[in-house]
């Protein structure tokens, strides 16, 4: 999706890392069975917390195996489970329908990368569906309410971000405990609140110079892309109240072994990355550097 | 009833003071304050009750079971009130009545009806359409309703409070270990706190 949901790894111990990756090559190895070797390429951290959160607060079995990304040493990753089973498909599900979008929205040139990695997941994707059918349905519902109120130049931002918030929280949707499907269903409908709007506001710059459309830019009327300090204050203080109603949903179910690793990303996490997204400062310290100190880091772990 | 110590968090032996800075922070976290309106306020009220009752056994317990007092904590123990809205409708009107009725049991999309056939666009009917907003997480809007309320009739306490609590509420809510709970205030360490530790494996780079 869009990857600002992340595990603030200074705030961890090496236990709590550990053990997030674990769970991220589980549901590597979980996609791989399950929807083929294409699905593995979707693999990212916001579908390891879809694992996460739909995980029943316990570490299943542990395997070690070699795979492309570790031919060397190989690594340790949790079994699979109805829980990673369940957010692999809706992983998929979700992945092709952003794609498909990518193919919508752009001309015939531009719309060939999408197109063919589309092509490539839709085999896995037709599997996940036949198994979900339920989330692959609400899944394109909300996609295309969302299409139209882009189309439609909505200016505003709940509206548009209720749409895709509202995808993600039917993610809860196969959840059978009432409370911990009430507690999920909020926790990701502010999640999905949040990272579109976090999104929005990463967008800015970009698209209001291309003219396309933002959300937060037409909410505030901001034709240049430059943030005003008011404008700024508001948009801060509404992701804060999707943070609050996000820890306070979390504070009411137990998640077992995740708690460390939700509780940081929630309290901690999120305020980072917003802050860094309103600072103009995540794409550069964040994403550009991701790539050039991968390599040092990966030998470290 | 649960073990109290479990519900707490502490060990049986756990020293007097230690039980009582957990039911402190416990009692932080799920006061009815940080969940002010919240869609999930009933599951917090559940959780209260069992911390305060929880407590209240190990104080007697330890007490020798004499005396039923768990000591000063009767702003947590009663916190109660769940912030309400008040029944009485401050426009008089007994639709708007209806409306906080509504709101006050959860049934939302009753409200939300309610306030869709209700021609008089005042100052409440402005602040209910907010706090609609609020519980179904469009906090952008109830803050602009609540804003609109203030406008027409800004003597109100009800709706000031209400519009307070969207520009600087959350700044007060729980967060383990104290600290402001705001995207503004944090401390913006840019040297790589999240950095991509996995990054070599398979995914990401098309996925943005």
């Amino acid at each position: 999706m869009f990857g600002y949901v992340r595990p603030p790894l200074q705030d961890l111990p090496q236990e709590e890392t550990e053990r997030f990756r674990r769970i991220y090559c589980g549901l590597c190895h979980t996609l791989g069975q399950r929807c083929g070797t294409a699905a593995r390429f979707i693999l990212n951290y916001d579908f390891t917390y879809l694992a996460i959160l739909l995980s029943a607060g316990r570490e299943g079995a542990r395997h070690t195996a070699r795979c492309i990304a570790h031919p060397v040493h190989g690594r340790t990753y949790l079994e699979s489970d109805a829980a990673m089973e369940t957010a692999a498909d809706e992983s998929v599900i979700l992945a092709y329908w952003q794609l498909r979008d990518g193919v919508a929205d752009h001309d015939w040139f531009h719309s060939l990368k999408y197109r063919g990695l589309s092509d490539l997941l839709e085999p896995a994707y037709r599997r996940a569906a036949a198994a979900r059918p339920g989330f692959d349905e609400s899944t394109r519902r909300q996609l295309r309410l969302l299409a139209e109120l882009e189309a439609e130049n909505c200016d505003s931002l709940d509206r548009a971000a209720d749409a895709f918030a509202a995808l993600l929280s039917g993610a809860a949707q196969e959840v059978d405990e009432p409370v911990r499907r009430r507690v999920l269903e909020q926790l990701l409908y502010h999640l999905g609140r949040w990272v579109y709007l976090v999104d929005a506001a990463d967008d800015l710059k970009k698209d209001t110079a291309s003219g396309n459309y933002n959300p937060v830019a037409l909410r505030f009327g901001l034709t240049d892309g430059a943030w005003t300090p008011e404008a700024r204050r508001e948009f801060a203080a509404t992701l804060d109240h999707s943070i609050h109603m996000m820890t306070t949903a979390f504070e009411l179910w137990d998640f077992g072994v995740w708690t460390p690793i939700l509780e940081t990303t929630l309290y901690n996490g999120l305020f980072r990355v917003g802050k860094a997204v309103l600072d103009g400062t995540f794409q550069a310290a964040w994403r550009g550097e991701d790539r050039k100190k991968s390599t040092n880091v990966e030998g470290t772990t | 009833m649960n073990d109290p110590y479990q519900v707490l968090g502490v060990s049986e032996s756990a020293t007097d003071e230690e039980v009582k800075r957990a039911y402190r922070e416990l009692a932080r976290k799920y006061h009815p304050d940080n969940y002010h309106d919240n869609p999930l306020a009933d599951l917090a009220q559940e959780k209260m009750k069992e911390i305060n009752a929880a407590y209240e056994e190990i104080t007697k317990m330890r007490s020798g079971g004499r005396g039923g007092s768990s000591g000063g904590y009767g702003g947590y123990q009663r916190g109660g009130a769940y912030q309400q809205y008040g029944q009485q409708s401050s426009s008089g009107s007994s639709v708007l009545q209806q409306v906080r009725i509504a709101i006050n049991s959860g049934d939302i999309s009753r409200a939300e009806a309610l306030l869709a056939n209700y021609s008089d666009h005042n100052a409440e009917w402005n602040f209910l359409r907010g706090a609609v907003c609020y519980r179904r997480g469009w906090m952008d809007e109830a803050k602009r309703y609540y804003q609109t309320a203030c406008q027409m009739d800004p003597g109100n306490p009800e709706y000031r409070q209400a519009l307070n609590f969207m520009e600087n509420g959350t700044q007060q809510a729980y967060r383990p270990g104290g600290g402001q709970f705001s995207t503004e205030l944090c401390g913006g360490n840019l040297c790589l706190p999240l950095c991509c530790l996995w990054w070599l494996c398979p995914g990401g780079w098309f996925c943005c």
